[in-house]
């Protein structure tokens, strides 16, 4: 048995999953964008420091996946700040920096548009406006 | 030094990305509900690597099998997108997967 594909399963599985959680909810309450983003920059390159350190195969495979997913991440704070200002990613009016682009960008909105089951077929005009109403926004 | 770990996360990232084009493509062609399939398969994959013998090959097939466990995850959220209009929705009839009434009453997971 060859472990190393699980383990490295493993590490992308849980880097994409934490990485998917937590920037939208870091991006959702932070007043920057430049103070999470520095973070994830310095604990994604500590983790490749530690990848390149390390001598177990396992070690160094997980470290430098999760490494690479949170280095990523430094770059989706940006991303999903773009898609609030879109309106496809919901927007948090309690937070300053969202209050403003709520203020400034038409498309800006809470409504969390993905919160919802599919229903088989592309909605009609009216059937999104009804949404956004249902959601106060 | 050891590049394997930092070699293999760039790789990681690539497959990733590979991830978002075959999650918009399935779900244009195949529809969400096929999410069961993808999961599987992403499973079988992994287990399918730990008799490999090849250290980058079984790694790889590993980090394959979780991205297609994690893009079933992103199957319903992309049905929702086309649906809403930020994505092309496909006007024709999708496959309906075997056992299709069954997974309709199961929650589609999402991350």
């Amino acid at each position: 048995m060859n472990w190393i594909g699980a383990v490295s399963a493993l590490a992308a599985f849980l880097g994409i999953w934490l990485g998917h959680v937590s920037v939208r909810k870091i991006e959702a309450r932070s007043p920057t964008i430049w103070l999470p983003t520095l973070i994830a920059l310095i604990l994604g390159l500590a983790l490749e420091a530690g990848a390149l350190l390390s001598k177990s195969l396992y070690l160094s495979g997980a470290l430098g996946i999760l490494g690479m997913t949170v280095l990523f991440d430094a770059l989706e704070f940006t991303r999903q700040e773009k898609r609030v200002k879109k309106g496809h990613a919901p927007a948090n009016p309690e937070n300053p920096r969202h209050a403003n682009i709520l203020a400034s960008y038409p498309l800006a909105t809470s409504v969390d548009w993905l919160a919802r089951p599919p229903l088989g077929r592309p909605l009609s005009e009216e059937e999104i406006r009804e949404i956004a109403r249902e959601a106060g926004a | 030094m050891n590049w394997f770990g930092s070699v293999l996360g760039i790789l990681t990232l690539l497959i990733i990305g590979l991830g978002f084009v075959w999650v918009i493509r399935g779900e244009y062609f195949l529809g969400y509900l096929w999410w069961p399939y993808i999961l599987g398969l992403g499973i079988l994959l992994v287990i399918g690597s730990l008799f490999l013998a090849s250290i980058w090959g079984s790694a790889l097939l590993g980090v394959l099998g979780a991205s297609l466990v994690w893009g079933s995850t992103e199957l319903k959220d992309q049905a929702v997108r086309a649906e809403i209009g930020w994505y092309p929705a496909n006007s024709r009839p999708k496959p309906r997967p075997p056992f299709v009434e069954i997974i309709k009453q199961w929650p589609a997971p999402h991350l």
